[in-house]
């Protein structure tokens, strides 16, 4: 990719310096997260909690828990005791050191209706259930082209916009990041995990590289925002005209564009917090390297106030990916498909050390002792329990970090049957939002996750 | 160009569209009656009907061995009575659709010119295969308009930082901010990006943002000024509202300019150049005659064929094709690049056959005509001289050689296969799917899907997928789709021809509806006279060109522009002659009354 903009042309610049002499001078990434590299959100809000999301595809190698058919191999995820101070078991192993505690046992409790037909699929019931707490919308699902889209948006959206959340607007109000390029299908749903309603998805940015230049790439001169600024009312002038002639979808989508153009021009407009810059990472390495590098950058930008939300995708939902690393010669989904076990479990923990790698970033302890994962809260979850049939029963959750003392570290919350939403209310109640319920159509709670919760 | 059927004359009903039913949810509610083969998006079915309601073949139920027989549900237009009113057309509902990435550039590289900076934008989706549908649905992200800005901004600096260029695209020299040169320049630019002429007050806008923006340089002014016009969303949306219709009192008719653009993206994927817009100008692009000759004008031109091709690479689901993997060591002859090369393959076909010759569009299953580079030579065992990874060479092939049409070509036996083996299930679906706009439902859940053979069960996927369909809950659709797959047995994972799997001998005997067929040639030929087919392109090529799927009210279109197909000898440019012409695309309802909701245009976003 050539980028010639002005508004890249600093990082072009510095992009050439990174690939020469001074590469070497640049700080190391994990370097810059003890939090002598970063300056603070100018708002006071260092200390304040930040949310999300790391999602994983196809959920966990079956055992019998997860149905009638799928006994005979044993439960490599749940650990053997609940309570605090678990025992990690096989493949939660790879999190231990970041203390995660886990929820066991949950499935979605949301109503499937019988038309149009196939809304219980496993993937798509399940992402959009433990994503949104919802189901997905009936209107325009069709099961045969795999077509469909959230009811509301995801958690992260959901925080981000919540009027309690950001004292002040942030530079951006979340981000979202992924890493696996292999998708289902083109459809946007297959391959983002962010909503922000029906319709509107927040793809994935998924290389380090443009991650880098959206967080550290900023207008240098000001007579170049005022350019950008002074168009962009015209923009939004335009528009003035058109909106009283649309009808109702067309409006809330024009809305939503003329949204983000204010938010954008108040991007231009103010100034970035003087976050030190990384330099330009690369975009090498697999799955674990590159979730390592985007963890990274993200704790960067949490560090230095550029925002408080974020969702990671490290394989979208139904993910073809090839984990050829693991002699795994089929895609993921039809691996899980065609029933090989064996694969499954390695995957997944291979996913659990990419998820543990990811942790790492925020995990650098400070010279006063603390992390910055001791102020933040993540949630890992995946799209139902197992993929080999879409059983949502016993889907996984995680929940990492220590929000400022309100989540307990290292739990392990087990209830079979119990509803999935309640981990939505345990992070919404951890971050300081007043949660009287979370989930819809049948789905909703008033309970967090007791023991997690402090 | 042959002979063009005229299509039916409007004959919209006046007002009463109180039923906009979302059809595509009360037919899968049939579906859900029916079962397997149930053709759900036939259109002739009344919304909502209970339509083979005794579920025989239903998943989860028996099959009787034969879904597919009532799969065409009980009114097909074949059997449909001839003394049945012919019903009213109602126009469909407008869309908005964002311009898709490949319109976005096309645009902006006709009116600014090559070698323009590519800054990434918001990725299309396809929702029912379509970029424009997928563009009349989804909302632009936060992201999205940053990108847009962005590529706005890099387009605007390429063009004005070369003198000779912004000359060349200006046509005058600005002496100081806001004059003459900028006003005209704005108001003939405005008029090409936003495809109609800019208001008075739009105009003084613009000019006023170059003039606030000059510093002093009236360049420096206009660049600014191009970089907003390009933001605007009247430049990254399709506004097509429509008219009330003088000859047609109560019904609206898509306006001259709507009509500019609509041909524009139809024929050639881009907006329309000067000699439409100066037709629009005229109010000309409502009656049929200018339409006809503007329609013969840009389908002709060589711009109509890469468009032509982009419809069938999205209607044959070819944007699959990118992500799969094989693995070298067990496929030999495979790399990313023969992916590419089996889409062009198939892009070359289709210009071959639809652009080039003409001809019956059917000849694209049968035809022994290929185009191939070196790659797909050696995949197909063929001697093409003056092949190379990047020459396409024809080639014929001969008796000896076990191809004939698209489906025999890397593409379709390729994106619908795994990487250790074929799927039946996968390329039979797709026949029923994309060429038969047939819907297979979902399995049932909880069943058990792993095929894998085990110690003492048959090994072939041929028995193990009819063991699959003794097990009655998957009998109802595997039996509906299987049989057609199986017919591709002989091509492997990338499309090599085999006589044997892992030992055993290939039988790619199978059927569709009850024609018992040796191989995928056999196929090939059957759908030369196939109805099902023609009728589904017709209906792709209407969501297409609408951005949206059919509603019940426009059945009538869809006949008439099939029987128009049929007329023409089922010659593709014809029948998007015909759809240039037709009450479907030149028709739209009202818009439906929105709330006003002036309280939510400001103070949604907090200014600092």
């Amino acid at each position: 990719m050539t980028r010639k903009s002005k508004l890249t042309r600093r990082t072009f610049l510095r992009g050439c310096l990174a690939g020469s002499t001074v590469a070497l001078a640049l700080p190391p990434l994990e370097a810059m997260l003890t939090g002598n590299g970063a300056a603070r959100a100018e708002d006071g809000t260092t200390d304040a909690p930040f949310f999300g999301v790391f999602y994983w595809a196809n959920g966990l190698p079956w055992h019998g828990e997860h149905g009638g058919q799928q006994g005979g191999h044993p439960d490599l995820w749940t650990p053997a005791q609940t309570g605090a101070g678990y025992t990690p078991s096989e493949l939660l192993q790879p999190l231990a050191r970041h203390r995660v505690s886990v929820a066991t046992g949950l499935q979605p409790h949301t109503e499937v209706p019988s038309a149009p037909p196939g809304q219980g699929d496993g993937h798509m019931r399940g992402f959009m259930v433990a994503l949104t707490g919802d189901r997905p919308q009936p209107e325009s699902f069709n099961h045969s082209s795999h077509t469909l889209t959230a009811l509301r948006p995801s958690l992260d959206q959901y925080i981000a916009r919540h009027p309690d959340f950001y004292a002040s607007a942030p530079r951006f109000r979340s981000l979202e990041v992924g890493v696996s390029t292999a998708r289902f299908h083109q459809y946007g749903h297959w391959n983002a995990i962010s909503y922000n309603g029906p319709d509107s998805i927040n793809l994935p940015i998924l290389s380090p590289s443009a991650l880098y230049d959206r967080l550290f790439a900023v207008p240098v001169d000001a007579s170049e925002s005022i350019r950008r600024s002074r168009l962009l009312d015209a923009v939004l002038e335009d528009a003035r005209s058109l909106k009283t002639r649309l009808g109702s979808n067309d409006r809330l989508r024009l809305q939503a564009h003329l949204d983000h153009v204010r938010a954008l021009q108040r991007r231009v407009e103010t100034s970035a917090p003087q976050c030190a810059d990384p330099g330009r990472p690369g975009d090498a390495g697999d799955l674990v390297e590159r979730s390592r590098l985007m963890a990274q950058l993200l704790a960067l930008a949490i560090d230095c106030g550029l925002t408080r939300v974020f969702s990671f995708m490290l394989t979208s939902p139904a993910s073809t990916h090839v984990f050829s690393n693991l002699g795994v010669p089929d895609g993921m989904h039809k691996t899980c498909h065609d029933g090989h076990w064996e694969r499954v479990r390695d995957i997944t923990r291979y996913q659990m050390e990419a998820f543990a790698a990811f942790l790492d970033a925020f995990s650098v302890e400070r010279p006063d002792g603390t992390t910055l994962l001791d102020r933040g809260c993540i949630v890992g979850l995946s799209e139902y329990g197992e993929g080999w049939k879409h059983s949502v029963r016993e889907m996984p959750a995680v929940i990492a970090g220590g929000a400022g003392g309100n989540l307990n570290r290292m739990v392990h919350v087990r209830e079979p049957g119990g509803n999935l939403s309640k981990v939505h209310v345990t992070a919404l109640r951890a971050i300081g939002l007043d949660t009287p319920s979370f989930g819809w159509n049948g789905g909703d709670t008033i309970d967090h996750l007791t023991g997690i919760l402090a | 160009m042959t002979t063009l059927t005229p299509p039916g004359s409007p004959s919209a009903s006046p007002g009463g569209s109180g039923r906009r039913l979302p059809w595509v949810l009360t037919l899968s509610a049939a579906l859900l009656l029916g079962g397997c083969g149930q053709t759900t998006l036939e259109i002739e079915d009344e919304p909502g009907a209970e339509t083979e309601g005794d579920g025989a073949a239903g998943p989860g139920a028996p099959g009787d061995g034969s879904p597919g027989e009532g799969g065409d549900g009980p009114q097909t237009p074949d059997e449909e009575d001839p003394h049945t009113p012919r019903p009213d057309f109602e126009p469909g509902p407008a869309v908005m659709p964002r311009l898709t990435e490949s319109q976005y550039r096309n645009t902006l590289e006709a009116i600014f010119g090559e070698d323009l900076p590519e800054t990434p934008v918001e990725a299309d989706t396809n929702p029912y295969l379509f970029y424009t549908i997928g563009a009349a649905t989804t909302q632009l992200s936060d992201r999205g308009v940053e990108q847009y800005a962005d590529a706005a901004m890099a387009v605007a600096e390429a063009v004005f930082k070369d003198r000779a260029r912004r000359e060349a695209l200006v046509g005058c020299a600005p002496e100081r901010a806001g004059d003459a040169c900028v006003q005209g320049f704005l108001a003939s630019l405005g008029r090409r990006l936003w495809r109609r002429p800019l208001t008075d007050v739009e105009l003084e806008r613009w000019v006023g943002v170059s003039r606030d923006t000059a510093d002093g340089d009236p360049w420096q002014g206009l660049e600014t000024a191009v970089a907003g016009l390009l933001q605007s969303p009247w430049f990254l949306y399709r506004i097509e509202l429509g008219e009330e219709d003088p000859s047609e009192p109560g019904q609206r008719r898509y306006t001259s300019w709507e009509m500019a653009q609509r041909l524009a993206f139809l024929f050639w994927n881009t907006g329309p150049d000067e000699e439409l817009l100066e037709a629009a100008a005229r109010g000309e692009l409502t009656d049929d005659a200018t339409i006809f000759e503007q329609s013969m004008r840009l389908s002709n031109d060589p711009r109509a064929r890469v468009a032509l091709q982009d419809f069938f690479t999205q209607y044959l689901d070819l944007g699959r094709l990118e992500k799969v993997e094989r693995d070298p060591a067990r496929y030999p002859g495979y790399s990313p690049s023969l992916l590419a090369a089996m889409e062009a393959e198939v892009r070359l076909l289709v210009d071959d056959i639809v652009y080039r010759r003409d001809g019956d569009v059917r000849r694209l299953f049968s035809d022994r005509r290929a185009f191939v580079n070196s790659e797909l030579a050696a995949l197909y065992g063929l001697d093409a001289p003056g092949a190379t990874p990047i020459a396409f060479v024809p080639v014929e092939f001969g008796a000896e050689v076990p191809r004939a049409g698209l489906l025999t070509l890397g593409a379709f036996l390729t994106m619908n296969a795994h990487p250790t083996e074929t799927s039946p299930t996968l390329r039979g679906k797709y026949i029923r799917e994309r060429l038969f706009c047939q819907e297979v439902p979902a399995p049932p859940d909880d069943i058990d899907l792993n095929l894998e053979a085990e110690p003492g069960e048959p090994a072939t996927l041929r028995e193990r997928l009819e063991q699959h369909r003794r097990d009655p809950a998957c009998a109802g659709c595997h039996s509906f789709i299987d049989p057609p797959g199986m017919l591709f047995e002989h091509y492997d994972s990338i499309g090599r021809y085999r006589d044997e799997v892992d030992g055993h001998p290939v039988d790619s005997s199978g059927d569709l509806d009850g024609a018992a067929l040796e191989n995928a040639e056999g196929l090939g030929a059957l759908l030369g006279e196939e109805a099902k087919l023609t009728r589904c392109m017709v209906r792709q090529l209407y969501r297409h060109a609408n951005g949206r799927l059919e509603e019940y009210g426009e059945r009538i279109a869809l006949r008439d522009l099939e029987a128009s197909f049929e007329a023409s000898g089922y010659r593709f440019r014809d029948l998007m002659l015909a759809l240039a012409l037709s009450e479907g695309f030149r028709t739209v309802a009202p818009q439906a009354e929105a709330p006003e909701d002036e309280t939510t245009d400001e103070n949604t976003e907090e200014r600092p």
